[in-house]
């Protein structure tokens, strides 16, 4: 069964209409926290709802705050000459991460198509609590409708007082622009979106420093993935307690996850954390198609990891597929049964990162490159080639969470048997 | 120097475009070029010249962003283009014969424009779509559950 903490607006709300939002109960969480709550009580409330952020990384979202609101008290203010002067009154940036490229995820599309102005509210409440006047929602170049349904949202909030100056009280500003990409995996990378939005090639920075305390233009920054700030409005309204009724003790409240391939249903559900594989794939999903049997799972995203039948009993929490040696990432959920063909697959993952490569480190710029070799020209036995050298040179020595992952699905599908 | 192709005297479209994003200087420079080439269709060196000096960034540097991203072209590109999507949802649901289709139909491979100047297509990593692949983009109109015999009409001319 779905839990709907931040789908429940969904193919319910009008997504062109604040009215509608606001009748189903949206901005309230914005009203109480302006109202009534300061910054460190927000941050206090995240801590204890224990949010992770959705993005692939699993960082703590109440940290991220934390430590920019630290990083706000060093830095000089206004902004030196190096930010735009129209940024410059921002003490800090609040950015919604909403390039979403990863091979088989698709759930934040849905959120800002469906249900936008929670998403809005979500990084207004992450403003208040961080001071910051400026927000950006970097999306990806190819989602036409997600761009005109958040830019008439964002009107529509500005027209009603919910963004622009003085938002529900004298002291508080904030507004959002959205930045379009064009297409580049990368700069879902943030600090290749930041280069990006500076104006430059969107390739990543060394880190540290980390964008809590030099993000976009060098000033601290909050960055989110659309699915995190959708789960902000609830924490904020309902609690923390409210919150970690659903999920395991140490993975509180819902996944979105993104099940594809060969199922009977494919589609974004939405689950409490801890549910097994298994019942995603059989329920909600609807199994396997008439007599077929189950060949394998890539679960992540491309980055992600291969998981064979025996290990879809694994509930999907952050810790026990870290256990398995595998990972959340995006949510994206691929299924192939015994008609799909692996090595096809593995050619479609090891193109999309010799692609996608910026080119900055040489690891990965031409690691990618000769992992595409090996595995288009290999008829015979994987296990015999150098992919487990190459893996662990890009893995070990790449800038970037792109290089460093760019082996794992590919070398999981060898180390498991399945090709 | 070349004139835009496709444009005649509509290169004013880039006075509101840089007036718009001046304010932010560089900030503003990939804002910029896809509004450019959305009125352009394609990126020339005169349009990447005015860009870079309405917003105060070396023209090296315009043309190395511009060169960065997929989808900005620093050539003359289809009018149209078909994005097929071949990533691993599509594929498993099938994405090859609507590769094939697209090739067949248009007669040209990925990367190519046809000889008219009517379609550009490209082979693309995921799109987005997956529970109903496999997905084609024509334009920035998105088509799910594309089949064979589908092809033919999204790609009628």
């Amino acid at each position: 069964m779905e839990t709907k903490l931040v789908t429940a607006n969904l193919g319910v709300v009008n997504p062109e209409s604040i009215d509608d939002y606001i009748a189903r109960g949206g901005y309230r969480a914005l009203e109480k926290v302006t109202g009534e709550m300061s910054s460190p009580q927000l941050i206090d409330m995240l801590k204890a709802a224990g949010l992770i952020g959705r993005g692939g990384a699993a960082f703590p979202t109440a940290l991220k705050r934390e430590l920019a609101v630290k990083a706000e008290v060093t830095q000089p203010w206004p902004a030196p000459a190096n930010v735009p002067a129209p940024y410059r009154r921002s003490s800090a940036f609040v950015i919604c991460n909403a390039d979403e490229s990863e091979t088989g995820t698709f759930k934040d599309r849905l959120l800002m198509e469906g249900d936008p102005f929670r998403i809005l509210e979500g990084m207004a409440i992450t403003a208040f609590v961080t001071c910051a006047t400026n927000g950006f929602i970097y999306l990806r170049g190819e989602y036409p409708l997600a761009y005109e349904r958040l830019s008439r949202a964002i009107d529509a909030a500005r027209q009603r007082g919910f963004l622009g100056e003085r938002i529900l009280r004298d002291d508080f500003d904030f507004d959002i622009e959205i930045r379009r990409g064009a297409g580049a995996y990368i700069c879902g990378e943030e600090t290749a979106l930041f280069e990006s939005i500076e104006g430059k090639r969107g390739e990543p920075r060394a880190k540290p420093p980390f964008p809590t305390d030099a993000g976009l233009f060098q000033r601290p920054t909050v960055i989110n993935n659309v699915e995190t700030f959708a789960n902000i409005p609830f924490i904020a309204l309902e609690g923390a307690d409210a919150y970690r009724q659903y999920g395991t003790a140490k993975s509180p409240g819902t996944r979105v996850v993104c099940v594809s391939g060969q199922v009977r249903k494919p589609g974004a559900y939405e689950i409490a954390m801890g549910m097994p594989l298994r019942q995603v794939i059989d329920d909600l999903a609807g199994g396997l198609r008439e007599g077929r049997a189950l060949q394998a799972v890539l679960i992540g995203g491309a980055a992600g990891v291969f998981l064979r039948p025996d290990e879809i009993d694994v509930p999907l929490d952050f810790q026990s597929l870290s256990a398995i040696g595998a990972t959340f990432g995006s949510g994206a959920i691929m299924v192939m049964d015994d008609t799909a063909d692996l090595r096809g697959v593995l050619k479609r993952i090891a193109r999309f990162f010799k692609d996608e490569s910026c080119g900055k480190c040489f690891p990965c710029q031409l690691g990618t490159q000769r992992q595409y070799e090996i595995v288009t020209r290999t008829v015979g036995a994987f296990h015999e080639t150098p992919l487990h050298e190459l893996g662990a040179t890009m893995r070990d020595a790449s800038l970037c969470g792109l290089g460093q992952t760019a082996s794992s699905a590919i070398l999981s599908a060898i180390d498991k048997g399945l090709v | 120097m070349k004139k835009d192709v496709a444009t005649g005297t509509a290169s004013d479209a880039l006075t509101p475009i840089l007036a718009r994003w001046s304010p932010v200087g560089r900030s503003g420079l990939l804002p910029a070029l896809i509004e450019a080439q959305e009125a352009y269709g394609w990126l020339s060196e005169e349009t990447l010249t005015r860009i870079a000096n309405g917003l105060g960034v070396p023209l090296s540097e315009a043309f190395g962003v511009a060169d960065f991203y997929a989808h900005l072209y620093t050539h003359p590109v289809g009018k149209k283009f078909v994005r097929v999507c071949d990533d691993v949802p599509c594929y498993l649901a099938g994405s090859e014969k609507i590769c094939a289709a697209v090739e067949k139909h248009l007669r040209i491979r990925a990367g190519e424009t046809t000889p008219d100047g009517a379609f550009t297509y490209e082979i693309v990593p995921c799109l987005g779509h997956c529970d109903h692949a496999p997905v084609v983009m024509v334009g920035s109109q998105v088509h799910e559950n594309v089949t064979e015999d589908h092809v033919t009409d999204l790609v009628g001319k």
